[in-house]
């Protein structure tokens, strides 16, 4: 992290799909998408298989040649961006390259294609840890070596946007950390850092921000806290030798009070403070009082099985869906 | 809207890079050479071998520049590889999606991958037939059978052998291009360098136009000093119509891959 400064407001929009959409004969795969994503933090983009998220990243590379709609990156479309290597850095398939090429010859074509100066493959290798192997034809790489040269390649041009699809993938708990450590760094000097992941909990503790999809549509746009919070709300468990007369004060104060199968109470609408003064109140022991904090992985399963449901009870106009509080589509903030 | 373009000079060398940093470039020359020098070198051997006790039609029939580059009938395929996995390679790895990433402008990157491999294959062809040349004639020179560049047709018998080298490494190219996958484009390759010849042969009941538009009877006229005499004279078409037949391959195969190239990769 050598060249790094920052160069950019935090909070620009970098990267923005307007009504972008996708349609492969009958099948909509992105279906009018509208999103923006800002610099100087890093941006999660999560959905299910077949959701859309390739197809969305190949159109904001100029690989795939939208059905409607426009995907700008730097307010520009990619196909119009000269040298594109300097702006937009990206790793969609680790495996795309020749496995007869040696690993600095690979860097060094892309160098040259966008007129980078060739001290630059040497200073990726490096960054990238690749310096010891840069000599090594790239066919005998393992996978986590070529997700490692597939960033390196998306860094060559040091790029103020960095778009990265499933970047863990193969890789070891050391490479793991350096891949979290790399993307909230280039995020902190200013950089937009997008990145796509089916690991719920890694993305956890990288992204700032997440935009999730589902069969092509914007499910949600908001950040990390807001979305765990609103579609998997924390609670308070509640372990107490008097259970049933604590669960009716609860509920007579507003809480929702499930029974845990171990007989301890998961209270939700009430803080815990709240709780114990009013157990203390009625004279009720309390052995534990612990508020549990909801994950993304449950937020998200919760936040795309509605988002399922939701649609397979309109598209057959069976009763309405029990889970249509939590499938309205929030905004992202605007500026 | 539009900036300046990525240079189109970076692409250039960009795909330069690319050609000469796989084994494959080297490995199909390596054939090329072995088979083309070697075979024709055979081919002249024998020739200077039992000129003294050969009949007057074989006599007549010998042409000292097209029997000392006789050996591209078979080295040319290995250029037509070359051709082929100049662009193959870059679909079956999927490495084309990371080509794209860094040229996203396809025509131009169509554009500068011609460039570099028809640059390339004419500039490698031409050594090798002005070098299977110079040493077809050093064998001949024994029998005092041999000809200078000086001599009439000599030069342009061997440059354009070298361009039909070059021509047909640009349709293993456009195969390459068109089919994307290395097998298939080698033996489409390999069927239109080879297998042509007896098709046309067939329909010469009805017509020798086909016999003219094929690329192994193109080259009896351009590579040698002079047309073939015989049954197979009615074959070749005249110089003219073998200069367009080279025209006609390089314009049809470049073209449809420029066509499928320019297409949703």
């Amino acid at each position: 992290m050598t060249r790094q400064t920052t160069i950019e407001v935090p909070g620009e929009t970098t990267i923005e799909a307007r009504g972008l959409t996708k349609r492969f004969g009958p099948t909509v795969a992105v279906d009018a998408l509208t999103f923006q994503v800002r610099s100087g933090r890093v941006t999660g983009f999560l959905g299910p298989n077949g959701a859309g998220k390739s197809t969305t990243l190949r159109m904001i590379l100029g690989m795939d040649t939208p059905t409607g709609g426009q995907a700008l990156v730097g307010g520009r479309a990619y196909r119009d961006l000269a040298d594109p290597l300097r702006t937009v850095g990206s790793l969609l398939d680790p495996a795309a390259l020749h496995p007869g090429r040696r690993a600095r010859d690979h860097l060094g074509w892309l160098a040259a294609s966008n007129s980078l100066p060739a001290r630059r493959v040497g200073e990726v290798l490096e960054q990238t840890g690749l310096s010891g192997v840069a000599g090594k034809r790239v066919g005998g790489f393992s996978l986590g070596m070529k997700q490692r040269l597939g960033i390196a390649a998306a860094l060559l041009g040091d790029p103020r946007i960095v778009l990265l699809d499933e970047p863990v993938n193969g890789l070891d708990p050391e490479g793991v950390l350096w891949i979290r450590t790399l993307m909230t760094s280039l995020a902190a000097h200013g950089r937009t850092v997008l990145v796509s992941s089916h690991l719920m909990s890694e993305m956890e503790l990288t992204a700032d921000h997440l935009i999730v999809i589902g069969r092509g549509r914007l499910i949600a746009d908001m950040s990390m806290p807001d979305l765990i919070a609103s579609h998997a709300p924390a609670d308070v468990l509640v372990r107490t030798p008097h259970p049933a007369l604590l669960a009716d004060v609860l509920r007579g104060r507003g809480g929702i009070v499930r029974g845990e199968p171990d007989g301890a109470l998961a209270v939700t609408g009430l803080t815990s403070e709240a709780i114990s003064q009013l157990a203390a109140a009625h004279g009720a022991d309390v052995h534990e009082l612990t508020t549990r904090r909801a994950s993304l992985e449950q937020a998200y399963m919760n936040l795309t099985e509605s988002a399922v449901e939701y649609r397979a009870s309109r598209a057959t106009t069976t009763a309405p869906a029990s889970a249509s509080a939590s499938t309205t589509t929030p905004e992202g903030p605007r500026r | 809207m539009t900036t300046a373009p990525t240079g189109y000079r970076a692409t250039l060398r960009s795909e330069w890079i690319k050609l000469r940093t796989v084994r494959s470039t080297y490995a199909t020359l390596a054939v090329a050479v072995i088979i083309g020098v070697g075979v024709g070198l055979l081919d002249v051997s024998s020739i200077a071998g039992h000129w003294d006790t050969m009949n007057a039609t074989d006599k007549a029939a010998f042409d000292p520049v097209g029997d000392s580059l006789s050996g591209f009938q078979f080295g040319e395929l290995a250029l037509g590889a070359l051709g082929v996995l100049a662009v193959s390679t870059e679909y079956a790895t999927g490495m084309i999606r990371t080509t794209l990433a860094a040229t996203p402008r396809r025509g131009a990157l169509y554009a500068a991958k011609v460039l570099t491999a028809g640059l390339f294959a004419l500039a490698v062809s031409q050594v090798f037939v002005f070098g299977a040349f110079f040493i077809g004639q050093a064998v001949l020179s024994g029998k005092h059978l041999d000809v200078g560049l000086a001599e009439p047709n000599v030069l342009r018998a061997v440059s354009m052998a070298g361009f039909y080298l070059a021509v047909v490494t640009m349709v293993g190219f456009g195969l390459g291009a068109i089919i994307r996958h290395t097998a298939g484009a080698m033996a489409a390759m390999f069927a239109l360098v080879f297998l042509t010849y007896p098709a046309a042969r067939a329909l010469e009941g009805f017509s020798y136009l086909p016999d003219h538009l094929v690329l192994p009877n193109a080259v009896d006229v351009l590579a040698t000093t002079h047309a073939p005499t015989g049954p197979h004279a009615a074959r070749v078409p005249s110089l003219g119509f073998a200069y367009f037949d080279l025209a006609l391959y390089l314009v049809v195969f470049l073209g449809l891959g420029a066509w499928r190239a320019t297409r949703d990769a």
